[in-house]
């Protein structure tokens, strides 16, 4: 009967200042759907182990990440050979690659999908079974079997219309190599990652007896009973063990951790890169939903000091000590569960979103991982419910611990200052510091974020983008084979292919120039450390690094770069024995100040047997890489990539007219030069140069989103908790004025005491941002100015806001009248 | 615009007027009604005079107290205080006359609880610039001996009692030697005993000079002081002396 009571009146109190109940539950809706949906996010992408039907988590073994060239690294195909049979800690373990596939034998009909090159064993080792036919066997691997495939269901349904009787056909590979399909796996199926179709690794890879330069992924699962970190241990014994063996062989693969082998879930192995941003926007969210039950229960307790008589009067009947607390519980327990409600409307809108981003970002080269689809799951909604209970209890206990500990006779008796008592004043100063501080932390972070993405969407890569077409050509192997006897000759007739479609282009009115890069000015960046000749450092890490390209002849001017000095690559270069090398201005200023680069000679400096190259050009500077990511550089060295032959090219064409125009001339050339060629990921330069960010600026609209949540619970909680401090000392001020305080006096007394909690919460919140900071900045590069906005403008915010909440609440008692003041209640 | 003077800094004979009250009225306004919580008012108290304001509780002594001691305007009428219009005072010169020349005693003592019992005595004395930290020192000591709270100087209030808080208030309101001490309901709050000892103290100020004005409801009390006016309604009904002999000046 009474909880009916209590319950009604809880109901009544919320029902009775709808204002009140609307904004409560919104700040509970927008702090727990952003936990939702962030620990959905990060669930899917991160933290959920990997697993199949037998649901043991699967883990990636493979060398440290390569941050400067931001790449996950294989391993010796021998060390995780002989890894499988001398440790009983791994219960069953595969190995695959990576790499693209053409499927189709003409320029109409060639695909290129992402394969996998597996051990037969990973078809078990996943448990999933084919839809058609069967996944790939022992036998497949060895020498002068029949060359086979499986594919998978999207590019079953895609380019082969979902024929029912594809198993057993043959299909031409790689422009002509017959190949068997043998199945198709199920729909959603891409293991380990993104493949699209499945081939055999040679016997050699999977089987090796020797320690030959093939290197593989692996991808493992534990034995019962053994744990990640035992693994680990093991595997550090193991890398010791392997370097003590072989030393030099393996050095380069070796990270700054000293270690070879490493294991983890092969989840994290995937984002390597991105982990210190997710674990970042984990800690916001989590402070924001800190921030969220500050405010509520600042809220609640803003309420309970309003209700205090009628709290005393109560604890004067009588009531129980637990009946007070429930009493206190329910509004919270109102106010979670509705706003609870809404939280899961708000997190599955934004998963649906998010997905359809995911969808979007990877659309061209359909790089997504196979588990990059988030969704609210049982765990989720756990996670939700742990939240909430965890939510009502500290948004209910703040209010319940006020009306436990107040002095309630003084209460009865006038309800004076003294009633307040000490506890409850530095229960206020900690909430102003608690506010300070998260919003600090949180807008710090959001900012810093969202400016560098901002800036490096917008940043100036040294190149001209408009009206400029890019894509990625590949030659058909078969076509253009590189023979040992004609290797040379061999790699000059790819090279001719270029030239000869560069000029086929040009011929045509709606082109201007043709450019040809390994990289295009914008992505990429890979680094490597170089040696001047003359300037050599002794240790490698003391080097200045570059990326390196390589370049056809006549490729500036389609980029809109120029030649600044020297030559561009000529017929010379192509000559079997040139060493010939452009560098860009940076380089020049930077170690040849006299202006004298050219005819000086540079080298890769990890390797002393290294070639050295003769500077014959510099170019003017451009940026490789996103202007966010570490590995990006300003230095940049390019090669001719005439001798080289390569295989696959970038191109940027410079048109008039449309871009659709410029797309077909692009293919009609390519069928006149060679239709065996494959034409990928057309897209414009703009888009081209989003790509790298693309994810990045995918979080950090998460990030805007918490920016502008923080900013809104933070100035809201800010004023309500400093309004709130205020209104607690209406009669203190009363006091004060009664004898004899100037009204500047007061204001300045709280202006004060508000300029301590703001420095204290202000020091503690730039500390952990900086640290935060710190953690991501790893992997990315934060722009200057979004260091400035962030951590001088957001502090700055932040006080005017707290000086702001004290001023205009301060300034309005002080505007009583004394005696009203000292007879407010 | 008046420009205040101190109303101590003309030497005035102990039986010159100290407040003055001419038609004061005092409304509220709450939505649409009005109340007439004083009217017509006028009173003259002079300097080193003991009065007791009494009547039933809403009568309007406790506003007609809080308009003395200048916490409050009035919606009409004049009042002059130590000779001085003290309509016209700006903010700033009301704060300064309550800090310097009247002394406050409110029936919930009104102590500041994060403040210790000597720092809450000299709170008022920090308002003022004219007095070194050994001044003030000296002065807090000197209204903790008069009320015998020095032993307590440490303590906090919610260390006290009820009887012991009044004493530490009566201190902080006599710690600047004010011209006026204005006491609400001084012992509405405490037993006999304590309010006895309280309004001991309150004799003493007075025998020691002290302009002194109390509302009070307890008959007892009330005829402590030299005169006594009643309020009814707003207004003053009676005005009467007892029987006390006039103050000595010190």
């Amino acid at each position: 009967m009474s909880l009916s009571i209590d319950i009604k009146y809880a109901a009544r109190l919320l029902s009775k200042k709808p204002g009140f109940t609307a904004l409560t539950v919104s700040i509970v809706a927008v702090g727990l759907g952003l936990t939702l949906y962030t620990f959905s996010l990060l669930n899917g992408l991160l933290f959920k182990p990997l697993s199949f039907a037998d649901n043991k988590p699967i883990y990636a073994i493979e060398s440290p990440y390569d941050h400067t060239h931001l790449a996950r690294r294989e391993i010796m195909a021998i060390d995780i050979y002989n890894l499988k049979k001398d440790t009983s800690l791994i219960a069953d373990i595969g190995v695959y690659q990576e790499g693209t596939t053409f499927v189709g034998g003409t320029n109409d009909g060639l695909r290129k999908y992402n394969s996998s090159y597996v051990s037969a064993n990973m078809f078990g080792f996943t448990g999933v079974q084919a839809l058609h036919g069967r996944g790939l066997l022992p036998e497949d691997h060895l020498e002068g079997a029949e060359q086979v495939i499986v594919l998978g269901y999207d590019m079953w349904q895609s380019y082969f219309n979902g024929d029912p009787d594809i198993v057993g056909t043959i299909v031409p590979i790689d422009g002509s190599e017959p190949t068997r399909v043998v199945g198709v796996m199920p729909q959603g199926f891409a293991f380990p990652s993104i493949a699209e179709i499945w081939q055999p690794l040679p016997n050699s890879v999977v089987n090796p007896t020797t320690r030959e330069r093939s290197f593989v992924f692996a991808f493992a699962k534990l034995a019962d009973g053994v744990s990640l970190s035992q693994a680990r241990l093991a595997l550090d014994a193991k890398s010791k063990e392997i370097e003590a063996d072989v030393g030099d062989d393996i050095t380069w693969l070796i990270g700054p951790s000293g270690k070879y082998l490493t294991i983890e879930p092969m989840k994290k192995a995937n984002i390597t890169q991105y982990y210190g941003m997710f674990i970042a926007l984990l800690v916001v969210v989590f402070l924001i939903l800190v921030l969220a039950c500050i405010n509520v229960g600042n809220l609640l307790l803003a309420r309970v000091n309003e209700r205090i008589k009628e709290v005393a009067i109560r604890v004067a009947l009588g009531v129980p000590k637990q009946r007070l607390i429930l009493q206190m519980l329910w509004e919270s327990i109102f106010i979670c569960l509705l706003g609870g409600f809404l939280a899961v409307l708000l997190a599955g809108w934004g998963l649906e979103i998010t997905n359809q981003v995911f969808d979007n970002t990877y659309e061209v080269d359909n790089l997504k991982p196979f588990w990059w689809h988030v969704s609210l799951d049982s765990q989720a909604l756990l996670v939700l419910a742990l939240t909430i209970v965890g939510m009502i209890l500290v948004t209910g206990l703040m209010p319940a611990w006020r009306a436990l500990t107040g002095d309630f006779n003084a209460v009865l008796r006038d309800g004076t200052r003294g009633a307040l008592g000490k506890k409850a004043a530095k229960t206020t100063k900690v909430l102003v510091i608690s506010e300070i501080l998260l919003s600090c932390v949180v807008l710090i972070m959001a900012t810093v974020l969202l400016v560098s993405s901002y800036n490096a969407g917008n940043a100036d890569y040294g190149i001209e983008t408009e009206n400029r077409l890019t894509a990625q050509l590949q030659l058909a192997p078969s076509n253009y084979p590189i023979r040992p006897d004609t290797e040379h000759e061999d790699r000059l007739a790819r090279s001719k292919f270029y030239y000869d479609l560069k000029a086929e282009l040009e011929s045509r009115d709606n082109i201007i120039d043709v450019a040809y890069m390994s990289q295009l000015p914008g992505t990429g960046g890979g680094t490597s450390y170089f040696v001047i000749e003359g300037q050599e450092k002794e240790v490698i890490e003391e080097n200045p690094f570059s990326n390196n390209e390589g370049a056809a002849t006549d490729s500036w001017d389609a980029l809109g770069m120029q030649i600044i000095q020297g030559r561009d690559f000529d017929y010379r270069d192509a000559n079997q024995d040139a060493r010939s090398i452009i560098v860009n201005e940076s380089i020049s200023k930077d170690f040849f100040p006299n202006g004298d680069a050219i005819g000086k000679r540079v080298r890769r400096a990890n390797r002393d047997d290294a070639e050295w190259y003769t500077i014959v050009g510099v170019v003017s500077d451009t940026y490789h890489g996103s202007t966010m990511e570490f590995s990006s550089a300003a230095y940049n060295t390019y090669h001719s990539m005439d001798n080289a032959g390569m295989f696959r090219t970038m191109t940027a064409i410079h048109y008039t007219g449309s871009e659709a125009q410029a797309r077909q001339s692009l293919f009609d050339a390519v069928n006149t030069v060679d239709p065996d060629v494959g034409i990928f990921h057309v897209q414009s330069y703009d888009a081209l140069i989003a790509k790298p960010i693309l994810l990045i600026a995918a979080v950090s609209k998460i990030f805007l989103i918490c920016g502008v949540v923080a900013a809104f619970l933070a100035a809201s909680g800010i004023y309500a908790v400093a309004a709130n401090s205020v209104q607690q000392r209406t009669q203190e001020i009363g006091i004060r004025r009664a004898l004899g305080s100037p009204d500047k006096g007061i204001i300045r007394l709280f202006m004060g005491q508000a300029t301590w909690q703001l420095l204290v919460g202000l020091s503690i919140g730039l500390a952990m941002s900086i640290w935060l900071i710190s953690i991501m900045s790893s992997t990315m590069i934060f722009s200057q100015l979004s260091y400035i906005i962030g951590l001088a403008g957001m502090p700055l915010l932040i006080a005017a806001m707290v000086l702001i909440a004290t001023f205009i609440p301060t300034k309005k008692v002080v505007k009583m009248e004394p005696s009203n003041a000292l007879h407010h209640n | 615009m008046t420009t205040h003077t101190d109303i101590n800094e003309k030497e005035s004979p102990m039986n010159a007027s100290l407040v003055k009250l001419s038609n004061i009225k005092k409304v509220f306004y709450t939505d649409d009604v009005e109340t007439h919580a004083l009217n017509e008012i006028n009173l003259e108290i002079k300097k080193g005079e003991f009065l007791s304001i009494t009547g039933p509780s809403g009568c309007g002594k406790s506003t007609l107290l809080s308009l003395l001691g200048l916490l409050d305007t009035s919606t009409g009428g004049k009042y002059e205080l130590a000779g001085h219009d003290a309509v016209e005072l700006n903010r700033d010169e009301r704060a300064r006359i309550r800090n310097k020349e009247i002394g406050f005693v409110f029936q919930a003592f009104n102590l500041i609880s994060d403040m210790s019992v000597a720092e809450n005595v000299e709170l008022p004395l920090t308002y003022r610039s004219d007095l070194s930290k050994a001044d003030r020192k000296k002065m807090v000591d000197d209204a903790l001996e008069k009320v015998d709270m020095l032993h307590r100087a440490n303590h906090f209030p919610s260390q006290l009692s009820g009887g012991q808080q009044q004493r530490v208030a009566v201190a902080r309101a006599i710690s600047g030697k004010p011209s006026l001490i204005l006491a609400d309901e001084p012992t509405g709050n405490l037993d006999s005993k304590n309010a006895q000892s309280v309004m001991s103290l309150l004799d003493d100020l007075h025998e020691q000079g002290a302009t002194i004005c109390m509302v009070t409801h307890d008959p007892k009390s009330a005829a402590r002081a030299q005169r006594t006016i009643e309020v009814f309604d707003g207004k003053i009904v009676a005005d009467r002396s007892t029987d006390k002999a006039p103050a000595i000046a010190v």
